[in-house]
Order: C-alpha cells, then structure tokens, then sequence
C-alpha cells in the first residue's frame, strides 16, 4: 500500500505504476459529467482562483455528492473521460473514478505524469473516511456541484499509468 | 406494537445497507479463491464496505436505487387499499431513513424524460415500482423490497431467443448476452437474473422473482451452467481480470409457449445486488 497526501508532487505520481494499491488522503475535489467542461472552461479562462479551486497536484473524484454519499461513475462517458488531458494540463495529478478507458486517454496522461485510478464502489465505506465536504463551484448543478472532500486513506488502484492500463 | 409504516421503512434501509449472510459467505469463498491479487482486494473492499454499512445503517451504494416491491400473499390472508396506503408510506419514510439519492424527477410527461423540471431534494418523493403480487402456500403477507440501481437497468436486455428444441441454444444465447453485459456494467462482480416467460411482462416478472427469492448457497444446474460460461470471459470484478465476473445466476423459467420462441429478461445485478430485505406484514 502506497501512502499519498494530497497535493501530490510530480515525483509522487512518476512512481506509480499499473497495479499499485493507493492509499490517499488529504483535500480532494469531485467532478463528473455536468461540471467538468466547466471548470476546463474556467481553467483556460484563468478563473479558478477566483472560485477558489486550486489544481495543482490535485485529485478530481468522479462522483455526485448527495445525502446518500459519494461513489464513482464510469469514468468513460465522454464528458468525464474528455477531461482528462485538458484538467492534467491545468494540474490534475489523479482522476479517480471506474472502467477502461482508451488507449489515446492513457496516452495523454502519460505525456502529462497523470495517472487515473479506478476505486471500488464503496460508498459506506468512503463515508466512514470523508471528514469534511464542501461546494465549491457551480451550486446549482445540484449534487453533481464540483465539492471538496477531506478524505483519509480512500483506497484505490493505479489503473493507468506511464503509457500503460491495467485493462489491456 | 410496531406499525406496517415503521417495519416497511425498517425492511427498505436493511435492503440499502446490508448483505444478507449468505451474500457474505459468497464473498467469503470469492477472496479465498480468487487468484489475481487487484481482482481480490475488490472483493474485500466490497465486503468491507457491505459490514461498515450494515454497522452503521447507510447506503452500500450512492445510487441507492429504485424500490421495487414483491408481496407474497397466502390463501387466507388479504391485502386492502389501505394497507397498500401504509406500505406506500412506508416507503416514503424508508426512503428518507436510508437516506435514498434525491433522484426523483419533478414535473409533467415531457419534463420527466428530458429531465427539464429538476430533481426533487426529498430523497422520499422517489415513487416505487409497482407492486407484483404472487400468491403463496405459506400461511403469510411478505414483502420484499428491492432496491434496483440505473447501471444494471441499463445493461439489462429483455428479448426473444428461438430455442430450436435446445436447452444449449437458450443457455449459449443468455450467456452472449451476459458476457458484454458485465463487462460493460463495470461494477462486477455481478450476479445474472434470469427470467423466462411467455411475454416481455412475464418474463420481467419472473427475473423479478429469481431477485426476490434467489439464494447464492443453492443453485440450480441450470444456473451454474450461466454462472461458469460467463466466468470464462475472465472479466473480474471492476473488470481487473480474475475467476468472478459473476457470483451467481438467479433464475426462474416460468410456464412456456407452444412455439419456437421463449422471452429471456436477463439483468446484470451490480456487486451489491440483489439488495433486497423482506418482512412478514
């Protein structure tokens, strides 16, 4: 088990490999469908800062948060997977979320020392290791709303690094 | 005296936190047998996740699901509008225990397909299924509550397959069927649900009731024949490779047509599926 704190640092992330059973803790944000285009789109307008959201070294959850927890949607929709060149571009050093993605996503990641880490369904159990939430941006989307979770030891395996996937 | 809202309520959160023991033992025999080293800490972590939740009365899954409800009603026993009402209600209060995902679509025909009127923040708005009655043997009025999550709904086919005199052809068909199926749906391992009836109405029905009624501790031939097809494809659970892409079928054949065709309703339950509890009314 490798133990991780957020933000993560370059050097962090270059030592994991397809395989690897992550423990993370730390400040994390959550992201999927609805509002990831817009926080790309804030991102490439230099607005982050502005709403608060920090990306550098930082994990994006696929999950809604609502009453009933969080837990991660398939990561390939086209919205979700889409995100992930342009966030590691803009500092994302882990998307978190479930099911194969494509070669030219792992690729991408790769170019950029990203990873994507696949975390089982688990939502009492990550429950039990979320301490704080919090909206950050986009209220109005409701539970799909970009939150930020304090989260310890949320266990998860490198699903795709260094060029390589662990479903090929 | 408990009332017929406070057990249904009760019964819903059990069916949204807990495994029943004999999920667990299923589970217990996956981790001990499962060799690849990824594919078998997936399985502890979604054993772990089911005894946290089931300690602390939350949902095993944020998709909490949609109630299903299956009431077995006995000879001498009756059901009236108003325990219907009471179990209606129920539903609400368990929905709001749990709690369920606020997930139910507000507004008129057309705002609930595009989903244009918003979503409802009662996590109790969200209206269970029909009720399917079965009459039983048992002198007894026993619900079963189901709660059904949207990646198994949407990976689940109900479709005609022309036997030709075959039990092969139908198993090979419910088997290419499933292979994609629990590839796709991501969250395995699963367990298959299996119906087989005269009409799509019948045969959903039946997969229904191999749900409801479904033990991973006894299986048919039948249904070990599905269950050892499909884990040949080595899907795994979370698709990471390894013996158990599939836990279990449930399956219910029920009366059949005089004709070339039956109707298969297969559903990939996701790893925490059948989640269901029942209580005697």
């Amino acid at each position: 088990m490798i133990e991780l704190t957020t933000p993560f640092s370059e050097e962090a992330i270059s030592q994991l490999n397809v395989g690897d059973v992550v423990s993370i803790s730390g400040y994390i944000y959550t992201g999927r469908d609805a509002v990831l285009p817009k926080i790309i789109k804030a991102g490439e307008e230099g607005k982050l800062a502005e709403k608060g959201i920090d990306l550098q070294g930082a994990v994006i959850f696929h999950t809604a948060v609502s009453p009933a927890g969080v837990g991660p949607t398939s990561s390939n929709k086209v919205e979700i997977e889409s995100s992930f060149e342009p966030l590691s571009k803009l500092g994302v050093k882990m998307h978190l979320g479930k099911g194969a993605i494509s070669k030219e996503t792992v690729k991408k990641l790769s170019e950029n020392n990203a990873v994507f880490a696949v975390i089982p369904p688990v939502t009492a159990l990550l429950e039990s290791q979320t301490v704080e939430r919090e909206i950050v941006a986009y209220p109005e989307l409701g539970m799909e709303a970009m939150n930020r979770l304090k989260v310890v030891k949320y266990q998860a395996i490198i699903g795709a690094a260094k060029g390589r996937s662990i479903y090929d | 005296m408990i009332s017929i809202q406070e057990k249904v309520a009760d019964c819903l959160v059990r069916a949204g936190s807990s495994f029943r023991e004999d999920q667990k033992e299923v589970y217990r025999k996956a981790i001990a047998n499962e060799e690849i080293e990824s594919s078998c800490w997936v399985l502890k972590q979604v054993l772990d996740n089911a005894l946290v939740a089931e300690k602390r009365r939350s949902p095993l899954c944020d998709d909490t699901g949609i109630p299903h409800l299956f009431l077995e009603i006995g000879k001498s026993r009756s059901v009236s509008g108003e325990l219907l009402e009471q179990i209606k209600e129920g539903v609400v209060l368990g929905l709001r225990q749990l709690p369920g995902r606020p997930m139910a679509i507000k507004g008129d025909d057309y705002a609930r397909i595009d989903q244009s009127g918003g979503l409802d923040e009662d996590s109790g708005a969200l209206v269970p299924s029909p009720i399917l009655i079965k009459p039983v043997d048992e002198d007894v009025l026993r619900l079963t509550i189901l709660m059904l999550g949207g990646g198994p709904a949407i990976r689940g086919i109900t479709q005609r397959v022309f036997h030709k005199h075959s039990v092969d052809v139908v198993v090979d068909e419910i088997v290419n069927r499933a292979i994609p199926a629990v590839s796709q749906l991501g969250c395995s391992p699963c367990t298959l649900a299996v119906g087989i009836g005269r009409s799509q109405f019948e045969a959903t029905s039946l997969m229904m009731e191999a749900m409801a009624k479904g033990d991973f501790g006894v299986q048919s031939d039948f249904e070990k024949r599905i269950t050892r097809k499909v884990n040949e494809s080595n899907i795994g659970p979370l698709g990471l490779g390894g013996k158990h892409s599939v836990l279990a079928t449930f399956a219910k054949i029920g009366p059949q047509r005089a004709s070339g065709v039956r109707i298969v309703a297969l559903r990939p339950c996701c790893c925490f599926e059948p989640r269901r509890a029942s209580v005697e009314l």
